[in-house]
């Protein structure tokens, strides 16, 4: 059974480009343009690792980070962060928020095929 | 007594007189400072015109600019995507090309073998044995399927290249809704200043405001970079975070994937 990936990003082309990265590694990809529609997306237990940009319209990835580990269901969910925000103080914020793992756009396939492979298999 | 205070007053009066030829003296002075002054005020209402009707024009540019900011981020967007589309059915299609290849290659080397298995039986009927050497040698041309893969691996190495590059779009598109933000702030300033010019009110400038996008999220700090090196704090501080989790580094993950 293919492993489900949600991708929160405002922008198309980002989600795109990790879809198509990660769906050929065998990733089942859900894609959502703001933290609100992550929220929405996120069906009961069937998300196995999260994906989520930081500058985010509606709900931007820090409450979102917040709000998934509030929720009992979603408090062991590997949360990996993809932004441009590279200064420490964000990195800081965004793993104190309850992130797992942090990469800086633009980034490496091979690095998000890593990161995820290492959580998910 | 009173000669006395005659004459005490009409000193005064020349003090008086003395004090208003200064004062005249002074004003002869002053005239042509006033003069100037009145010269210069003459000179700068019209620039100062000029300065209103520029701002006032500027001011009902600024919207058509940022719309032109936005369309192109819109266009750009789309012309990635449709980009990244192409090149994921282009690797869909050397993936399958890639796999037929490799089967006609193992096929290719089954015949060899029997060719081989052939010639060794019928190593004795010499006719037998020239037209099967002639089989292999025309058989032997799978070969070069070899060289058509390494130049498919090629092709796939440039697309995954291209994909990569086009993380741009995103760091543009952010840097580009940074200035449409400072625009509107300038926006913002030209209309205070235009509303203390022509005493307009403020609510007229309202309409001309710059509609931002709804995603108008974004990072006025956004770089495209490829070097690593600001990855390389994320880590550092990824590890210190969770305490147990080894740091990885970009050659280690080359590694894997080479």
């Amino acid at each position: 059974m293919k492993k489900v990936v949600l991708v929160a990003d405002d922008s198309p082309s980002i989600r795109k480009f990790v879809a198509f990265t990660l769906s050929a590694k065998g990733f089942e990809i859900i894609p959502a343009s703001d933290g609100m529609e992550a929220l929405e997306k996120i069906p009961g237990g069937k998300v196995d690792l999260i994906i989520t940009d930081l500058n985010m319209p509606n709900l931007d990835g820090f409450e979102l980070i917040k709000s998934i580990r509030n929720n009992e269901e979603f408090k062991e969910t590997p949360i990996i962060i993809l932004s441009s925000l590279a200064g420490s103080d964000e990195i800081t914020k965004g793993l104190e928020c309850g992130a797992n793992s942090y990469l800086i756009k633009p980034f490496d396939p091979k690095r998000i095929i890593y990161e995820v492979a290492k959580y998910l298999n | 007594m009173s000669e006395t205070k005659q004459a005490s007053n009409l000193l005064e009066l020349f003090d008086k007189l003395n004090d208003l030829k200064s004062v005249f003296k002074y004003g002869e002075k002053l005239i042509p400072i006033v003069q100037s002054l009145i010269d210069f005020m003459n000179e700068t209402v019209p620039l100062l015109e000029n300065i209103n009707t520029s701002i006032t024009d500027s001011t009902s540019k600024i919207p058509k600019a940022a719309h032109q900011i936005n369309d192109v981020t819109a266009a750009t967007e789309l012309a990635t995507t449709e980009i990244l589309d192409i090149v994921d059915m282009i690797n869909i299609d050397i993936d399958t090309i890639e796999k037929d290849l490799k089967s006609i290659t193992e096929k290719e080397k089954q015949k060899l073998d029997i060719i081989l298995k052939l010639q060794n039986a019928v190593k004795d009927n010499s006719i037998a044995l020239s037209l099967l050497q002639k089989y292999e040698e025309l058989n032997s041309e799978y070969k070069n399927i070899t060289t058509v893969l390494t130049a498919l691996q090629k092709i796939k190495n440039n697309s995954y290249h291209i994909t990569l590059s086009l993380q741009v779009q995103d760091i543009t598109s952010q840097q580009l809704s940074a200035v449409n933000h400072l625009i509107s702030g300038v926006q913002d300033k030209l209309a205070t200043l235009l509303v203390d010019f022509q005493d307009t009110k403020t609510e007229e400038f309202e309409d001309r405001k710059i509609a931002a996008p709804q995603d108008a999220a974004f990072n006025p700090n956004a770089q495209y970079g490829k070097s690593g090196a600001r990855q390389e704090l994320a880590n550092e501080l990824v590890k210190s975070n969770s305490n147990n989790g080894s740091r990885t580094t970009q050659d280690e993950i080359d590694k894997i994937f080479s």
